[in-house]
């Protein structure tokens, strides 16, 4: 009781109280975001680099674009930030957005439009003129068409992402559902073929691809490359799998199907997320491998978007920065799009403990 | 339908016993309840007969034929399990014409199965959505449906009423027992609630620790448990036990001596159901009891009472309470409906007690410490 009469003597002052939480909350959450943005720039600034450097012309007006893009784009944010942490809720914020949002396109149309040229990726569509210019001599003179390196990785990437994900599933599968001798030990094997640099057996590869007769051959890096992933794809599985009730998998078998019809009907949907998700993760380290393919396909007569990659920035008749770069966002693009469909897939990625 | 056998089933896992050698029958278009806390082997039972476990050893037979090895496939089980198990990436009508996928049935047949099921358990408006737009109580009849479609030998119930709200599982117990006598399958639930058991099946199988403790009807349950574990498991508010040791044709039980109606030694245990105890406002009664705690419970008032059997519960039909905590109250109870038990938990038939030539005198020298005192 003394409690209560000894509280309300003194009014607390509610709205003051109100306030001071708001100023707590807008400063918190403007340390966080001013943080979070200065440690996000070195991340974001090479990449607006390459797509400003593949888009301007050979005058080396890369450095100017690069520094307006960055003034523009950084304005423009600093005042989105802005009016989220202060403008009021609602309608007028929105309208406040949307029109400082008009106002950055428009000055980097006027600021950076008029330097920009698509020159840079003439090796695309016109392949000769690009060699003629640079020379006979020049890489890209001497190389095939980038559609046919592109069609090798496209190749390339979805072979080994179709065999990774068709023999991790039903692997996955026993290793969650099954329990035979050895299992314990294989499932640590995984994890440890996981954790295995494979850099280390290039050259026992190489020997091994040479007396299969698999070198130079495409299909072989397919090969290599899928036993090097599928620990980590049937890890990754495993734990989805995992996740899928028994029950589901009892009633299919007294609705009278087989142990693989209820694979096949009932468990297999269930884990199609995790089947992309480990799809995607295959088909982008397909899209980005380098050093086998390098090391592997000796005699370069099939090319990958990254050997392609490599060789025109090796030129011996000089490197042209803005074709290079040019390259390189052709070659990001496809993998970027990827992400961008599948990446709700490749969060629900748990790399979840053993269980027994 | 079918009638089911089981003759001398056991479960082991390794070296843990799940069921001990068990022998059931179950008629044809009989209502069983599978009753007992959790871990004692109920919900293998049930897998045993869906053919999803192998026995270790014994025969399963339906109408008199093994089917020890006859796939869970073929075995023609309809089964609902506590959580429904819908498969979450089918629509409705997809979950209920599932079983019907591996029987060659022509599609028009299968559609009119499909339906003909969905409206028995009223969910024929909901055939296009999935399972997760589905409530509890919704997906429980999806659940029932599909097992139901193929129109199977047995039907399996595994606690299919614990996942939903009380007032739905009421509805739903009434639902499936309804349903139960109209098709007449025989189906056994398995269920850890009593209540469940016994409203809904014409016979209940009390099983404890991998054994069957009792097998008969509700009532029989009620009224005569064979072992200590069944009147206790059986009834709620739970019977009142009361340790105590007999000499001849009397007993001690808590500080009291009861007069038995036949002659018995050795150490008992006494038991007594709430609502078999009557309370008079005199206590002018030749047993007394002091009101300690009193618990509404709508219908029906539950009391703790101090009495010189220790602490003993009563429950009285009626909305108020008759007295208040404190009070002293006289306490009589229904000799026929008393209960003994021998050292070992089973049941002593024909031993009743009665309070009316009680004894008054307790005899000090083998006095044993009452459950009031402990409590003090």
């Amino acid at each position: 009781m003394s409690v209560t009469t000894s509280s309300s003597s003194a009014t607390p002052d509610w709205s003051r109280m109100a306030r001071r939480t708001l100023w707590n909350r807008t400063g918190f959450l403007a340390i966080v975001i001013g943080f979070l943005t200065v440690v996000s720039l070195p991340i974001v600034l090479p990449y607006l680099w390459l797509l400003a450097i593949s888009l301007t012309g050979k005058g080396g007006d890369g450095t100017t674009i690069l520094w307006r893009l960055f003034a523009v784009a950084a304005a423009g944010y600093l005042a989105l930030i802005t009016i989220a942490l202060f403008a009021p809720e609602g309608q007028t914020a929105k309208r406040l957005q949307w029109g400082v949002t008009l106002v950055t396109v428009a000055a980097l149309v006027a600021g950076v439009g008029p330097y920009l040229t698509i020159d840079n990726f003439a090796f695309l569509w016109d392949p000769a003129s690009v060699a003629a210019e640079r020379g006979s001599q020049s890489r890209i003179g001497l190389m095939p068409s980038v559609w046919s390196a592109m069609g090798n990785s496209f190749a390339f990437a979805g072979a080994q992402t179709l065999i990774v994900t068709v023999v991790a599933a039903p692997a996955a599968y026993a290793l969650s559902r099954f329990s035979f001798a050895g299992r314990e030990s294989f499932l640590r094997g995984l994890l440890l073929l996981h954790a295995f640099p494979a850099l280390a057996l290039t050259v026992a590869i190489f020997i091994q691809m040479y007396w299969m007769g698999l070198l130079n051959s495409l299909s072989g890096v397919i090969l290599v490359l899928c036993a090097l992933e599928l620990p980590f794809a049937i890890f990754v599985l495993k734990g989805f799998f995992d996740a899928v009730p028994w029950d589901i998998e009892m009633s299919a078998i007294t609705d009278g199907a087989s142990r693989f019809q209820a694979f096949r009907m009932v468990v297999l949907p269930q884990v199609v997320g995790g089947l992309i998700a480990v799809g995607t993760f295959t088909f982008l380290r397909g899209w980005e491998e380098y050093v086998f393919v390098q090391t592997l396909l000796i005699e370069k007569t099939s090319l990958t978007m990254s050997l392609y990659l490599f060789f025109v920035s090796e030129d011996s008749m000089g490197v042209d920065y803005s074709l290079v770069a040019a390259v390189g966002v052709v070659y990001v693009l496809p993998a970027l799009v990827l992400y961008i469909f599948t990446q709700k897939y490749l969060t629900q990625m748990s790399f979840g403990g053993i269980k027994g | 339908m079918a009638k089911i056998t089981l003759d001398k089933v056991t479960k082991s896992w390794g070296q843990t016993e799940v069921l001990r050698p068990m022998d059931l029958t179950i008629d044809d278009g009989e209502f069983v309840a599978i009753l007992g806390p959790s871990g004692c082997g109920k919900s293998t039972t049930l897998f045993l007969l869906a053919g999803l476990y192998a026995p270790t050893s014994g025969q399963i037979l339906f109408d008199d034929h093994t089917v020890n090895r006859v796939d869970a496939r073929d075995r023609n089980v309809g089964i609902v399990f506590q959580s429904y198990a819908l498969y979450p990436h089918l629509t409705v009508q997809q979950n209920i014409a599932f079983p019907l996928r591996f029987k060659d049935v022509p599609k028009d047949e299968a559609d009119r199965r499909v339906r003909e099921a969905a409206a028995l358990v009223q969910v024929d408006k909901l055939l296009e959505r999935r399972p997760g737009q589905l409530s509890g109580g919704q997906q429980q009849r999806v659940a029932l449906a599909r097992a139901l479609v193929k129109e199977p030998n047995i039907l399996l119930l595994d606690e299919p009423l614990s996942n939903l709200d009380a007032t739905l599982r009421i509805a739903m117990r009434a639902e499936i027992k309804a349903l139960q006598s109209r098709l007449g399958i025989t189906t056994l639930i398995v269920t850890h609630d009593q209540i469940e058991a016994t409203t809904m099946a014409d016979r209940i199988i009390c099983m404890n620790n991998g054994n069957i403790a009792q097998i008969g009807t509700p009532d029989e349950l009620y009224r005569s448990p064979h072992d200590i574990f069944v009147a206790g498991f059986i009834g709620s508010p739970p019977i009142n036990l009361i340790k105590g040791e007999a000499r001849g044709d009397t007993a001690l039980v808590g500080e009291r001596v009861l007069s038995l109606s036949a002659i018995y030694r050795g150490a008992v245990t006494f038991g007594l159901r709430p609502e078999d105890i009557a309370l008079i406002a005199s206590a002018d009664t030749a047993m007394t009891g002091k009101v300690s705690l009193i618990e509404p419970m709508g219908r029906e008032i539950f009391y703790t009472l101090q009495t010189p059997f220790g602490r003993l519960h009563a429950l009285e039909t009626g909305e108020t309470a008759r007295f208040v905590i404190g009070e002293t109250v006289g306490l009589t109870f229904n000799a026929q409906r008393t209960l003994f038990f021998d050292a070992e938990g089973n049941r002593l038939p024909g031993l009743n007690a009665d309070i009316t030539t009680t004894i008054h005198e307790p005899v000090p020298s083998v006095r044993h410490p009452s459950h009031a005192e402990v409590a003090q």
